[in-house]
């Protein structure tokens, strides 16, 4: 099959943005091409957004952006996929070459949130569980959140302290990353064991609290795919190759898994993934991995083999997923501080393992020497995950 | 002191206050927010703060912005009865205002909420520092709310569960009241109230001089 | 003629959908057997609808939240959720109405109206205590 690689980046700053949801995705796209040393040669564009119809009242966004940055003829399309939509425009980007039906692919992700309330926001978002088992009760991600932690909690012991720390970890590596949504800084002191913590930190969906969720952002993140066959055509970077893809689904409704603590789409997406590459979770140098819930970040730490069921813990305590550990997870901020407007989310953990493996991340997050970097974006409450392995070449 | 004559007239009647007793809260970032209530010296940096985000169309900046500011203007050149301000810092800089009036001994008024620093819930402290305010200093049985921004609305109607009063007239116009009861105070101080008291000295020394902020968060590009 | 009572009647009722051919009891109703792919047809035009079961009784509480921001349309301080396992082994997500909720308590779920939408009322699982 032919090989792809990833050649050019962009990325706008997540947050709060007054500008059009095009004209954000536009942003990236001319980022990422601008990176890559082009202006033109695009045969195919692949645009993941979630919430372009339901809160921006637009729809037909992959033809706006075409448009909108005069890549006319180019193919293109909407790849919705939930939070997980990112991700999968890349694979469908990486289909789309691998098949030779394109050479040259963007794919940029991006998402408008903040232009509803925060309470609308999380409707929109709880609108892909189920309409009469889990959306009607009042039942959002935050509340699947609330009900994976206390299992988690309850069988294998973590604490406050652990998710805590994941998020002082994800406010530090955030404040060092220019595209971040959150710029302040959090302290143990201040989240966990702080006199005013209750009402600092207060419980959000119990036991999870305020700190150990993602905001609400804007903003988009995009790539420039090509064949390396013909990356000759790109000169400005040495091309970062996609080595390994893999996507599993799982139950839409979370009470009808067997057990609600077995992420299985996340494991299957990244065994599949480790296959594609020839690798084991051994290889790899750094991850993204879907925390929009801290809890999350643990959970799928396990999953995908860095650790043993129930001893990301045990991880977290001696610091390995800190920029500087064995393993280092979310060097971006994550969702958790970096920010989660969901189209853009699976592309901008794709633009950080770029980053991170051209030994371009900025001073105090870059990891030594990486080769291997994962992505796990994760869909729904875990029912549509995506994993994807870059490589150094 | 000799007040002029005229002057007198315009004033409306002071009534004593209880003050409010300062007190901190360590926010998420590990920093004291300072929060105390505003010296009739502290007003004219009090409205400077203000003025930048009275044109700011977003959020609802822009009214709650222009209002307070004549309401904090109000207060500095008394035209306001039974005014107060409090005032939260975090390392001397204004990082929020709260304001609001005592109708009579038993019913308070709420104006406004204002924060320039944002991520850190500072806005949610300092409402509950003003109903905290009207409750356990003022010993005030209801306080009087509306609000002018969705987040106001959601944080304050929902958070607190307030009370509609539709046949109240709030003071800040025709938006109906909603009410701040003791019992409701009750319920959801402990959720929603923190602080610890006294400040120790070095800490209130910081926000003794009011420090501008040099950024808005609100307004790109900003420098003071 | 439907009559004004049937018009306005509301089914209160919570269902698991039984495969007529196979006897599998699913919550909420797939469009096939998972075991012996024996279809559905909810407008009874084609196939057979799967039976009714109305749900409720004696089950366990597996976990649980309470959330305390809400999405719109919820104006409430504060919902509690969990996920029960049912006798018969179904499961399903309901409103918690325990104060204390322990994970592994024995609960009764009975259908109640869990929300109000526009012009129509929902009735879903709400726990109790048993």
């Amino acid at each position: 099959m032919r090989q792809v690689g990833i050649v050019g980046i962009g990325h706008t700053k997540f947050g709060r943005m007054d500008f059009d949801l095009v004209d954000i995705m536009s942003w990236a796209a001319l980022e990422a091409m601008k990176d890559a040393g082009i202006t033109d040669g695009i045969d195919q564009v692949f645009v993941a957004n979630m919430g372009g119809s339901a809160i921006n009242h637009q729809t037909g966004i992959a033809s706006s952006l075409v448009s909108r940055i005069f890549l006319e003829p180019a193919m293109a399309e909407l790849i919705e996929n939930g939070p997980a939509s990112g991700s999968s425009a890349v694979k469908c980007g990486y289909m789309a070459i691998a098949s030779g039906m394109a050479d040259v692919v963007l794919v940029v992700g991006g998402e408008r949130m903040r232009e509803v309330t925060g309470w609308k926001a999380t409707d929109f978002v709880a609108t892909l569980s189920h309409p009469d088992a889990e959306y009607a009760y009042g039942l959002t991600l935050p509340a699947f959140a609330g009900i994976f932690a206390r299992a988690y909690v309850e069988r294998y012991g973590l604490t406050e302290k652990h998710l805590a720390t994941l998020a002082v970890k994800a406010h530090r590596n955030a404040s060092l990353n220019p595209f971040a949504h959150i710029e302040e800084s959090a302290t143990l002191s201040g989240i966990w064991d702080g006199p005013h913590r209750d009402v600092v930190n207060p419980i959000m969906a119990d036991p999870l609290r305020l700190y150990d969720f993602c905001p609400v952002s804007d903003g988009a993140a995009a790539v420039v795919l090509c064949g390396l066959d013909v990356a000759s055509r790109f000169t400005k970077h040495v091309p970062v190759r996609i080595a390994g893809i893999g996507q599993a689904t799982d139950t839409h409704c979370v009470h009808n898994r067997a057990d609600m603590l077995d992420l299985k789409a996340v494991r299957m997406a990244a065994e599949r993934a480790y296959a594609m590459a020839g690798i084991g979770p051994k290889e790899i140098s750094l991850a993204e991995l879907h925390d929009a819930f801290l809890i999350l970040e643990v959970a799928e730490s396990e999953e995908v083999g860095f650790f043993e069921r129930g001893q990301a813990k045990a991880a977290i305590e001696r610091g390995e997923t800190e920029v500087t550990g064995r393993i280092p997870i979310n060097t971006s901020g994550g969702l958790k501080a970096k920010g989660h407007p969901v189209g853009a989310t699976g592309v901008s953990q794709i633009h950080e393992l770029v980053k991170q493996l051209r030994g371009q991340a900025e001073a105090g997050r870059q990891v030594a020497e990486p080769k291997f970097g994962l992505a796990v974006n994760f869909g729904g409450f875990g029912n549509n995950v995506v994993a994807t392995i870059l490589a150094k070449e | 002191m000799i007040l002029d004559e005229l002057e007198k007239r315009l004033r409306p009647p002071e009534r004593p206050m209880p003050p409010y007793p300062p007190k901190y809260i360590v926010v998420a970032s590990g920093q004291p927010l300072v929060i105390r209530q505003a010296r009739h010296d502290d007003f004219p940096a009090l409205l400077e703060a203000v003025e930048p985000l009275a044109r700011v169309r977003k959020d609802f900046y822009d009214i709650v912005a222009s209002r307070m500011y004549a309401e904090l203007l109000g207060q500095y050149i008394h035209r306001v009865v039974d005014p107060y301000c409090l005032v939260g810092t975090i390392d001397g800089v204004i990082a929020s205002i709260v304001n609001g009036r005592m109708i009579d001994e038993k019913r308070g008024m709420s104006y406004h909420t204002l924060t320039i620093h944002r991520g850190l819930r500072c806005g949610a402290h300092m409402f509950a520092a003003k109903m905290e305010y009207h409750m356990e200093y003022l010993g005030q049985d209801e306080v009087f709310i509306v609000a002018e921004s969705f987040i106001g609305f959601k944080r304050w109607m929902i958070e607190y569960q307030l009370e509609s009063r539709p046949e109240l007239q709030h003071e800040l116009g025709g938006a109906p009241s909603y009410v701040l009861t003791r019992a409701l105070y009750d319920m959801y101080k402990p959720r929603l109230v923190a602080g610890t008291r006294p400040v120790p000295p070095e800490i209130l020394a910081t926000a003794d001089e009011l420090i501008l902020p040099d950024e808005y968060p609100q307004i790109p590009g900003y420098k003071r | 003629m439907v009559s004004t009572r049937d018009l306005y009647a509301e089914d209160r009722n919570v269902y698991a959908y039984r495969c007529p051919k196979c006897g599998v009891l699913y919550h909420p109703a797939p469009m096939v057997c998972k075991g012996c792919r024996n279809r559905r047809d909810p407008s009874e035009a084609v196939f057979p609808d799967f039976e009714k079961v109305p749900m409720g009784g004696p089950c366990r509480l597996l976990s649980w939240t309470r959330i305390y921001a809400l999405p719109e349309g919820i104006d409430r301080p504060s919902i509690a959720f969990g996920i029960v396992e049912f006798d018969n082994g179904l499961r399903a997500a309901g409103q918690l109405m325990v104060a204390d909720p322990q994970s592994g308590a024995r609960l009764i779920a009975k259908s109640g109206l869990v929300r109000e939408l526009v012009g129509r009322d929902f009735y879903g699982l709400q726990l109790f205590e048993a």
